[in-house]
């Protein structure tokens, strides 16, 4: 450092700052507003989010446009560094912008869903919403940031409020325990990933990701410590992936939270595990990937199987998805199983596989959230025969729940999920082809489940009219959203998956 | 005429995509649902007779005789749709079938599980998005297409089994059903991975262009082949990996059983010999065990016929054998194998086709299928009686019959294999499924001898017939059908069939000219 003041560029960090902004104005008003009056008041919070979040990806948008015409933008970089490019905190690249689009369309979708408990009332929404700005303003700086203390740092923002999210309702007792265990794993997950950078830092002299890079590739003394810190990390943010045998929280957790906090957690805070997975290991430990990569390997595989296999006895719809998001996080993880023998150059290319896998997933499972919280207002019990009827009385919801239950499954005509399959398919099949094969068997095991729920929706309610919601609108936004572009990805798959893996592989 | 090509090659697969959209509009009115997809599947067969007629010999390597465009670009899938004689005949006769299946739904829907309402709207649209999918299976040039469209069947499959299924057993129905999809699941995904794998061997996805220029050698070449293999044994079904196949084919309705064992089962020995022979090298003994494989199956279900104490599981098993006979074909790696086994495939539609829509019009008048209830219909139905007289007879092998062609042009491939291949080994093959052939007259017989001709089961006391009197205890309602003998709907039904089964008895070349010219154009190097 030089000690002059340093340069930041306002226009690159615009789209994560409108967020924390948005969250600010939404507590401040909240505040001194007080509590709201009617129902139409009390969806005051959500709308600002919502807006929020247009703001945001209007930023992001301008950041895409930016970055297409004059390459990857940076800032919060080192000065005065002797060799080479000066590293930089902060980066935006085709990587960051996937997951900006992928973080945007889960938060706008989950503060739809919260609105369907404002009927309730035992939420607050003001700082319900707050929390939910923090944590994805920490979702979008994880997938800038190129250090690991600002990824730390960017993780622990995604997880503090999520915490307190979970628990947020008041007099649920569940929601309370759900929110206790979700911290103490979070915590001990934390202080493992922890140990593992200041190793990593101690062996290879930094913090950036690319100058690690540099020093593993040209030879560190302290080997065998790198080794250890990368499997640390891995291990950290196999917690918040949801990765066996880090898992245990998963369905407790879920239960007991809210469906929108169940909906957030299955996909922004599993995005923001996976992000960091892939900086870290792609970015910053690709020379290692001969090591870490049969372990993930391994660790996907049982991801996949328990998660399928526990899935089966499931009764209870929202456990059965949480048993389903530890499954899919198993397919998500098979393409940085398949990279022992790759190089680095190729790593990232073949871990762009599991963003795209990622960001099918995040549409079609939303999807499946969104429908299961206008069902949870009536159901709270959530039973899947709770579901009977609701083709024919709610057809709207019951199809768009046919059709990602089917794309979760990864069967047409949830074309966009079988194509989704095809792409982490395809990095395994070569390369560590056993792993495809045990995850075409998972495939087949996953669809006994999804094909039982998939019946009750289409088997008559016992009685006539119990299958008949009044859907709040912005859950019916929601479901609309969803179901559309998963249609339409459909169709053309190429449309959502060719920017992403070109864009990616490059 | 590319542009006429592409329409009349994607039409092939939107056209009863969209009926089947139509007639999914049109629920409300259960009728004018039928009604749609009755027409939906007429126009589709004319569709697939166009298709055809203007197909011209030259096979898939010529430009402009293919649809091509990019599907996934990020991926290199492409969007690759083609007909040739390998196809054409499995694709006219799909057509034919899925016709006479929706045309039956008009009179005889199957009746309603759990006592709602019939849905035969419901059904209807399935079947023709099940068509869309068969479609795409026969027309795929891509590998990763064809397992998209392989499995859009599956699922309307599965609502088809578990939902109109065997009213009686809810439990049962739904297992089989679940069944079928696990298996096929499992077998299809293991058949993408082996793609996948030929793909990183080959660098392509585009079946032609690997049937020209990949020789497979090598263990991922071979790992390849015995991953798609498996997919495909699991469809076809190949013993053992046949056990999902009698549940679902006796559960399901008629029509589902008609066009699982008519159309659903081409579409595995259809992939075996545009997908699996050219990834494979007739060197290697995954060849001759999986010929090996198919004579076990012939044997198998040959005895487990006889065994059989239920009309629908006995036609199911002898689906086993005659597949058998079709892989054998295809495991000789000779132009006439792929003969045999292209014949074999689109007479044994028709004549099973025929069977399940005979033993679904016996449980229509007898509200049984059982072999122990069932005797003298000679006496009682004389015409339906006949005409299973005749299905029994083709499918047995009778010459004259479509069904002899096939049998005999497998054992005669086996005979005349290709050079690579052991020759000892495919002589005693040849001998086994000859023997398989006498097994299968043998349990067809006995069948004719039971069911058509013998008494009754209990000598008749008091004037009483002990048959009709156990019968009557599951047909409370409607005593008058059960003396009907074949109705007009059902004559035009049949007919085509039992016409389609002569003409290709008497002049099988109709069908293997086309079909050994585009064998030796598509794959080459054939013996």
């Amino acid at each position: 450092m030089t000690g002059t003041v340093q340069h930041i560029d306002w226009a690159a960090i615009a789209a994560p700052l409108a967020l924390a902004c948005t969250a600010v104005v939404v507590l401040l008003a909240d505040a001194f507003a007080g509590p709201p009056r009617s129902r139409t008041r009390a969806l005051v919070p959500a709308a600002v989010t919502v807006a929020g979040v247009v703001v945001a990806g209007a930023f992001a948008l301008s950041s895409y446009l930016t970055y297409r015409d004059g390459g990857p933008q940076s800032t919060f970089c080192m000065e005065g560094v002797l060799e080479g490019p000066a590293p930089c905190s902060f980066v935006i690249d085709p990587l960051t912008l996937v997951f900006w689009a992928i973080v945007l369309l889960g938060v706008f979708v989950v503060a739809l869903l919260e609105t369907a408990d404002v009927a309730e009332g035992r939420t607050p929404q003001g700082e319900w919403n707050f929390l939910l700005l923090c944590t994805a303003t920490g979702a979008m700086v994880i997938a800038a940031s190129r250090d690991l203390v600002t990824l730390l740092v960017a993780l622990e923002v995604v997880s503090l409020p999520a915490f307190a999210m979970v628990g947020l309702r008041r007099g649920d007792r569940r929601a309370a325990e759900a929110s206790v265990k979700f911290f103490l794993v979070s915590v001990v997950s934390t202080a493992v990933m922890l140990m593992g950078i200041s190793l990593l830092y101690g062996a290879t002299g930094s913090v950036f990701l690319s100058q690690m890079n540099v020093a593993l590739a040209a030879g560190v003394e302290a080997r065998g410590v790198a080794v250890v810190a990368a499997l640390l990390t891995i291990v950290g943010l196999a917690f918040k992936v949801a990765a066996v045998p880090f898992h245990m929280w998963v369905p407790d957790t879920y239960v007991g939270a809210p469906i929108a906090v169940a909906a957030y957690l299955s996909v922004v805070s599993k995005a923001a595990g996976f992000v960091g997975l892939i900086l870290v290991l792609a970015h910053g430990l690709p020379s290692l990937a001969a090591t870490w990569s049969p372990v993930v390997a391994v660790m996907a595989a049982l991801t996949m199987t328990v998660g399928n296999v526990l899935a089966l006895w499931q009764q209870h719809a929202v456990r059965l998805l949480a048993w389903s998001s530890v499954a899919q996080a198993g397919y998500m993880l098979v393409p940085f199983g398949a990279v022992a023998a790759a190089s680095p150059a190729e790593i990232g290319e073949v871990l762009s596989r599991s963003t795209g896998y990622l960001a099918v997933y995040a549409v079609i499972n939303l999807g499946a959230f969104a429908v299961a919280a206008v069902v949870g207002t009536r159901y709270p019990a959530q039973r899947l025969t709770d579901y009977r009827g609701l083709i024919r009385e709610e057809p709207l919801a019951g199809w768009a729940l046919a059709f990602a239950l089917v794309a979760l499954a990864g069967l047409p005509p949830g074309v966009i999920g079988l194509v989704a399959k095809v792409v982490v398919f395809s990095t395994a099949a070569g390369p560590a082809t056993w792993l495809a094969v045990v995850m075409a068997v998972n495939v087949a095991i996953g669809l006994v489940y999804y094909a039982r729920w998939l019946m009750e929706l289409f088997r008559p309610a016992e009685v006539s009219g119990a299958s008949t919601y009044d859907v709040p609108n912005g859950v019916g936004v929601a479901i609309g959203m969803t179901f559309t572009a998963g249609v339409v990805f459909s169709v053309m798959p190429g449309l959502l998956l060719d920017p992403v893996l070109t864009a990616m592989g490059r | 005429m590319s542009t006429m090509n592409a329409v009349l090659l994607n039409g092939m697969v939107a056209v009863p995509a969209g009926f089947a959209l139509l007639s999914w509009l049109m629920l409300r009115r259960e009728r004018a649902a039928v009604g749609i997809a009755v027409l939906g599947s007429a126009v589709t067969f004319g569709w697939s007779v166009w298709l055809v007629a203007s197909t011209r010999s030259g096979g898939l390597g010529e430009p402009g005789t293919t649809v091509d465009a990019v599907w996934l670009e990020a991926l290199d899938i492409r969007w690759r749709l083609g007909v040739d004689g390998i196809s054409g005949p499995l694709v006219l006769m799909s057509t034919l079938v899925f016709a006479t299946a929706l045309f039956s739904l008009l009179r005889h829907a199957p009746e309603a599980a759990e006592g709602g309402p019939r849905r035969t709207g419901s059904l209807a649209a399935l079947l023709m998005l099940i068509e869309a999918g068969v479609m795409g299976s026969f027309l795929a040039l891509d590998m990763v297409l064809f397992f998209v469209f392989f499995e859009v069947a599956l699922i309307p499959m599965w609502f088809v089994i578990s939902a109109w299924g065997d009213a009686h057993d809810a439990v049962a129905r739904r297992k089989a059903a679940t069944r079928f999809l696990v298996f096929t699941v499992t077998g299809s995904a293991l058949m993408l991975v082996g793609f996948l794998l030929v793909r990183a061997d080959s660098g392509t996805f585009d079946i032609v262009e690997v049937a020209t220029s990949y020789t497979p050698s090598g263990a991922t070449a071979l790992a390849a082949s015995v991953l798609v293999a498996l997919g495909l044994a699991v469809k076809t079904p190949l013993w053992p990996l046949h056990i999902w196949l009698p549940d679902a084919h006796s559960k399901a309705p008629t029509v589902g059983s008609v066009l699982l064992a008519a159309v659903l089962l081409k579409l595995g020995t259809y992939g075996i010999l545009r997908f699996w022979m050219p990834v494979t090298s007739p060197e290697w003994l995954l060849v001759p065990v999986v010929a090996a494989l198919a004579v076990v199956g012939i044997v198998y279900a040959a005895l487990a016929c006889l065994a059989q104490t239920d009309l629908k599981r006995l036609i199911a098993y002898s689906s086993v054998g005659h597949m058998g006979f079709v892989v054998l074909g295809a495991a000789t790696f000779t132009v006439g194998g792929v003969q045999a086994a292209v014949f074999a495939s689109v007479a044994h539609g028709l004549i099973t086709g025929l069977l399940f829509f005979l033993a679904g019009a016996i449980k229509d008048r007898y509200g049984t299928t059982d072999l122990a209830r069932l005797r003298v219909l000679y006496g009682r139905v004389p015409r339906l009686a006949g005409v299973f007289a005749f299905a029994a007879m083709a499918s047995l092998g009778l010459p004259g019959l479509a069904g002899f062609w096939g049998e005999m042009l497998a054992i005669r491939a086996a005979v005349d294999q290709a050079a690579a291949l052991p020759e000892i080994t495919y002589r005693w093959l040849a001998f086994i499924a000859a023997l398989g052939v006498i097994l299968t007259s043998a349990y067809f017989l006995a069948l004719m001898r039971g069911m058509l001709q013998g008494g009754p089961l209990q000598p008749a006391t008091d004037g009483v017939d002990g048959t009709v009197e156990l019968v009557a205890d599951t047909v409370p309602a409607e005593p008058v059908p059960a003396r009907v003998d074949v109705a007009a709907s059902e004559w035009v039904t049949w007919s085509p069939l039992i016409l389609l089964t002569v003409v290709l008895g008497v002049m099988p070349g109709l069908l293997l000219t086309p079909v050994a010219e585009a064998a030796t154009t598509f794959l080459g190097g054939l013996g």
